[in-house]
């Protein structure tokens, strides 16, 4: 993998040296590294002249954006109204019994992250989730189990 | 231009503000977030008053809302009076050991009960004025960091800032007195740091920090500033008697 330095200047060097660009750079580090690095937030702050604490203060405000890197698999569990009441409080404590997290934290080995979300827009599979990009529906605690063994499996290669 | 506050009109400016032409006019609006040298924030909610007539009437921010000819301003009804109070028991329950929230009370006669429990040992209403007095002089060494209900004033990281010059401006803007800074005749302490003062070339008084003079030296284009205000009021007065007398 290259070096953390040399993505961090790729990406601040695809933008003007213009503060309303600080925004779309920290989401590019989020989107290729998984997370903001404080190198990448310093080195923001060097090229647009901008103190740190105005990146910082954006980069805690939104929640797109994360401070810590992120699992290789980040799994987000709905907890709207539908999800909610479809049993998603046990697919939670299911998912602290499997991995040893709560929500918004990381495992250990870094490959899983959990995210509890306000709706993923599919209250007619409730209760959904998400593991990285793909939809899963109608999760039970037994469903669940399998997917997160076919995921260790699949990261083990 | 005119506007009525209470029935009575005052001159007013093309681009000011409610409560500067209330201020002015000595008509009293509580504020928390205002302060005369800093850009309005508009977020304490306290200056609220009401503007136009009759069913068109409605509830502004005074320290936000510009003026305009023959605006018609109130700050006395009860339907002022009854949100203030209520963002004042809102605010109570917020920062319980600030001093400042707690006079607002008891002057706009606050009721005491409230369904809500108070956050505990809070200070702070979370106007933001120390981050922006901060950003203003140029250090940006402190801001607000996180959002909702862990929202509150940090710098970077939470760690002790190492652009913080010590000039104690985000404690002396606060309206409720809620950034602790610990201070000697040699040494100033704020946000984890230790500055050192720096003594009046004249009267040998601590006037600010170090990093602090130089930081207005450099503003000012000067060496070094190396007066405290009142020696350097004073040699501006014996300048000017230079100037005029004899």
């Amino acid at each position: 993998m290259r070096l953390l330095k040399e993505i961090i200047q790729e990406i601040l060097e695809s933008y003007p040296a213009e503060q309303r660009f600080s925004l779309p750079a920290m989401q590019d580090m989020q989107r290729r590294l998984g997370y903001v690095p404080r190198e990448g937030l310093e080195a923001t702050s060097a090229r647009l002249g901008r103190p740190l604490s105005a990146l910082y203060a954006m980069a805690s405000f939104y929640k797109a954006l994360s401070l810590k890197p992120k699992g290789k698999y980040v799994i987000r569990l709905c907890d709207g109204t539908a999800c909610h009441l479809k049993g998603e409080p046990l697919l939670l404590s299911s998912l602290r019994g499997e991995l040893g997290i709560g929500a918004g934290e990381t495992t250990a080995d870094g490959l899983f992250s959990l995210e509890t979300v306000n709706c993923l827009g599919s209250c007619s599979i409730a209760p959904a989730m998400m593991i990285g990009d793909k939809y899963y529906g109608k999760v039970t605690p037994g469903s669940l189990s399998a997917l997160i063994a076919s995921y260790r499996k699949e990261a083990a290669g | 231009m005119e506007i009525r506050i209470n029935g009575t009109s005052y001159p007013a400016e093309a681009g000011e503000f409610v409560l500067n032409v209330a201020r002015r006019n000595l008509i009293p609006i509580p504020t928390l977030c205002h302060h005369d040298g800093l850009p309005e924030q508009g977020c304490c909610r306290l200056c609220l008053v009401e503007i136009g007539e009759g069913s068109r009437s409605r509830i502004v921010t005074a320290c936000v809302y510009p003026v305009s000819e023959g605006l018609e301003v109130r700050t006395d009804t009860e339907e002022v009076a009854a949100i203030r109070r209520q963002n004042l028991a809102l605010l109570r329950l917020r920062a319980p050991e600030a001093e400042r929230v707690r006079q607002l009370c008891a002057y706009y006669h606050v009721p005491e009960d409230s369904r809500f429990e108070a956050m505990s040992g809070e200070r702070c209403v979370m106007c933001g004025l120390c981050a922006r007095a901060c950003a203003v002089l140029g250090t940006g060494a402190i801001s607000t960091v996180n959002r909702g209900v862990i929202k509150k004033v940090a710098p970077p990281y939470e760690e002790a800032p190492v652009s913080c010059i010590g000039c104690g401006s985000c404690a002396e803007v606060c309206p409720t007195k809620a950034i602790p800074v610990e201070q000697t005749r040699e040494t100033r302490e704020i946000w984890g740091r230790t500055f050192k003062m720096a003594k009046c070339s004249r009267c040998g008084e601590p006037y600010t920090t170090e990093e602090a003079a130089r930081h207005a030296a450099g503003i000012a284009g000067l060496d070094d500033a190396g007066f405290c205000p009142d020696c350097r009021s004073r040699r501006v007065g014996e300048v000017m008697r230079g100037v005029y007398g004899r």
